[in-house]
């Protein structure tokens, strides 16, 4: 088993961070390749009491894979697809180790092309019936597709699309878990329920665990706050979004979908902001088959602007009008082109109500347009991100500021409102974009200097604050992590931290895995944010 | 102005397949899309109208599916657009499309300019556009990066070749074609969308356009294609491992494997 652990090196210094740019450290890293190799890992650094933090592809935007400290479990050469099945239904379901990319396994369903060498006769039987079926998907979307599918359920995260399909939660039906110190669990949905606020489960070892969960109630929002807390909860939510703090989830079988018969894209431009949020809300009551509406705010065009002109990597970015002052971009994903057509022209008499014009409108009906509107959605945070990258090579000790709440319905106004509002106020440079139909925005702070920076940080503690009032969750589709693990204390209180950790203590009793993500440390101890601030440095 | 662009549906996946009878490209209506050569001539077309008014119209030679692209140009900003599709223009190849393009953009009436895609990303031959000119009696400036002028008689095109640049006059009605990505071509609207719904992609077939039965599709076509195939790629990958020099070595080892 030694042989799996390697010492921590330059060689791996890579591991060492994710897509913050938060440098942490470790006693050395492991990469097993099965469920059997978890197992010997876990035992030997339980034995050894020995932290360790779960990696998928370190996609993370709140640093929930940098470790702080103990091993580095790195899951990416977990990347086979174990197999297929029917459901009940006649649906598809299909079973990977957590390491596969999502990108791998969009190519996969969409090529109906698997390795399936070692698949079991069951699983070759629905295989030759999959590649006769109608093309079929796994939905959620995060922008980040090389994401892996242990990292996706780790966060429960979501993308454009939730807005339609949800996040990754509605999609996963079963999992495997290897707890701390070795043991396993095997969760198949509506297996394990609560009974009120308590649960009871056994492990495949034969021990039964009794845990009490916390008592706060979740947000009516989109959410990724905390533990998915719930009477009579199913156990494979409480794993689903726990943030590697549970166990090492080995194995997850996701539930596939059909791909719709016809999928358009349309861009929504609009040359008043003010105009956005009644539009938002009168596309909601009546489109409905709209499966996402997302928002870019004035700034956000005009940084795509400045790419375009001086950047030749997005030099194929469409021209944008300068009249132009925020975008809508939906995805209608219909049964045929005839619905399709009904609903982009109840969208276009929508947007006329609504103060905008059906000819600032970008129609997408072809997959080369259509991935046109993905490569503008995507280059905003892309370009966002060069950005800090060069703030922090000229010196500046910084990460991305990046929000990721949500409210109620009918807050979205006053949300936007307040965010427009500081900002102005503070004098700060920013850009606004996200999941508008979800109430879902991300306010990204680009700081000048470091007194912008700790600026930031505090205006999105008093946002967690309004956003709490209002019904909403600090976190919504990126987890908690180490970054955002405070603003839970905000948000339930120190009491429900507190009893998140005791639910965290029936599945991991020596407190060992993923140290410091969703649960920060003492009441008022801002020590695992300092931590992640101040570990920023590049190796 | 009048303008006509010429369209050619073409595959829209990298993974073409072949007619194993024939060696023809196997198309299949719902896969194919817009030559993205001609979707840089449709964009400099509709620039043209901004800039000086007129018309645009589409033409294609291709079977009834291909109305669907048609109907796509009159929501990005054509005016009309016609297709020529009949049984027997199938197999054609670059002469029997020419002859029969030719045939009917002369039933459309004077025109100024035609604009076509220098050549299609599934055949690759470059030769539509000319032959198109010579058939048509007309003068006519192939690959152009730019349109530097229109007056009422001629157009100048800028043309880049090889380490120079060429400045061409041309009178009009003339025939250009555009290179590579030569303007991306805009989205539709949802306006234009709506009124690309009053408007009809007008079908024209061989008895309309009174072609010469002997020069269209296969029969007319002088082209014989005595094989196709998809040339076999080898993909493969190599962990480097070890230390730097073990890793050094390794990289060497291949690179002379390369050469």
């Amino acid at each position: 088993m030694r042989e799996l652990l390697n010492p921590m090196s330059k060689q791996f210094s890579e591991y060492l961070r994710d897509e913050t740019r938060i440098v942490g450290w470790s006693e050395g890293i492991c990469f097993p390749t099965s469920e059997h190799e978890i197992i010997s890992v876990l035992k030997y650094l339980f034995d050894h009491d020995i932290a360790i933090t779960v990696q998928g592809a370190r996609t993370s935007l709140n640093a929930a894979a940098v470790p702080f400290g103990g091993y580095i479990v790195n899951l990416s050469k977990m990347n086979r697809i174990l197999g297929m099945r029917r459901d009940a239904q006649g649906g598809f379901r299909l079973r990977m180790q957590p390491g596969c990319t999502l990108r791998a396994i969009q190519r996969d369903l969409t090529s109906k092309n698997f390795s399936s060498n070692a698949w079991d006769q069951q699983s070759l039987d629905a295989y030759a019936e999959y590649k006769k079926a109608s093309p079929h998907f796994f939905p959620p979307d995060p922008t980040e597709t090389s994401a892996t599918i242990g990292g996706m359920v780790s966060c429960n995260a979501s993308g454009a699309k939730g807005y339609y399909y949800g996040p990754t939660r509605k999609w996963i039906t079963a999992l495997r878990l290897v707890l701390t110190n070795g043991e396993t669990v095997a969760i198949r949905r509506g297996e394990t329920l609560a009974t009120g606020r308590n649960i009871s489960f056994y492990t495949e070892q034969g021990r039964r665990i009794d845990c009490y969960l916390p008592g706060y109630d979740m947000p009516h929002s989109k959410s990724t706050a905390g533990y998915y807390i719930e009477d009579n909860v199913d156990l494979i939510d409480l794993v689903i979004g726990s943030d590697g703090t549970l166990g090492v989830i080995s194995e997850v079988e996701v539930m596939l979908f059909p791909v719709p018969e016809t999928i358009w894209g349309v861009a929504c431009f609009f040359r008043d902001e003010e105009k956005v949020v009644e539009f938002v809300m009168r596309s909601r009551e009546q489109l409905d088959r709209m499966a996402s509406l997302e928002f870019f705010d004035g700034n956000s065009l005009n940084i795509l602007r400045r790419q375009k002109e001086e950047s030749t990597a997005f030099a194929k970015l469409p021209y944008l009008d300068q009249r132009f002052a925020a975008l809508c971009s939906l995805e209608l994903h219909c049964p045929d082109e005839e619905t399709a057509l009904d609903q982009l022209l109840l969208l276009g008499r929508l947007l006329e109500q609504c103060g905008g014009k059906e000819s600032d409108t970008w129609v997408a009906r072809n997959e080369s347009d259509l991935q046109q509107l993905v490569f503008l959605r995507h280059a905003v945070p892309e370009s966002v991100n060069m950005m800090i990258d060069h703030k922090r090579k000229q010196g500046l000790d910084i990460i991305k500021l990046n929000t990721d709440m949500s409210v109620p319905n009918h807050h979205l106004g006053q949300m936007m409102t307040m965010y427009k509002r500081m900002l102005a106020e503070f004098g700060l440079e920013y850009a606004i974009w996200g999941h508008i139909g979800e109430n879902n925005l991300h306010v990204n702070i680009i700081p000048r200097n470091k007194a912008e920076y700790d600026q930031g940080k505090r205006l999105f503690e008093y946002w967690a604050g309004e956003i709490t009032k209002m019904g909403g969750a600090v976190c919504s589709e990126h987890g908690a992590g180490k970054l955002k693990a405070h603003l839970l204390r905000i948000m339930y209180g120190d009491a429900a931290v507190e009893e998140m950790r005791g639910l965290k203590t029936a599945f991991d009793p020596k407190g060992l895995a993923g140290v410091g993500n969703i649960i920060a440390n003492t009441p008022g101890d801002e020590s695992n944010e300092n931590n992640c601030m101040h570990q920023t440095g590049t190796l | 102005m009048k303008i006509i662009v010429c369209i050619k549906p073409v595959p829209s996946s990298n993974e073409v397949r072949l007619d194993p009878q024939n060696g023809t490209i196997i198309r299949e209506g719902r896969e194919s899309v817009i030559n993205p050569f001609d979707e840089g001539a449709l964009e400099q077309a509709i620039k043209l109208k901004e800039t000086l008014g007129g018309e645009i119209v589409t033409v294609s030679m291709g079977i009834p599916d291909t109305a669907r692209l048609l109907k796509d140009t009159l929501a990005r900003g054509a005016d009309q657009a016609f297709l020529f599709s009949d049984r027997r223009f199938a197999g054609a190849d670059t002469l029997a499309t020419a002859y029969t393009l030719s045939l009917g953009i002369k039933r459309l009436g004077d025109f100024d300019l035609i604009i076509c895609g220098k050549m299609s990303i599934d055949g690759d031959t470059a030769q539509i556009g000319p032959e198109l000119a010579q058939m048509l009696g007309i003068a006519y400036c192939c690959n152009i990066s730019e349109v530097v002028d229109v007056g009422t008689t001629h157009i100048q095109c800028r043309r880049i070749t090889d380490g120079r640049t060429q400045l061409v006059r041309l009178p009009l009605p003339a025939l250009v074609t555009v290179g590579k990505r030569y303007d991306m071509l805009r989205f539709p609207s949802i306006s234009g969308v709506r009124q690309s719904l009053a408007i009809p992609v007008e079908n024209r077939n061989a008895l309309d356009l009174q072609t010469d039965l002997d020069r269209i599709g296969l029969n007319g076509s002088p082209t014989r294609v005595i094989r196709t195939f998809v040339p076999q790629r080898a993909h493969g990958s190599t962990e480097i491992v070890g230390d730097a020099n073990k890793q050094a070595e390794d990289i060497c080892r291949i690179v002379d494997g390369v050469r």
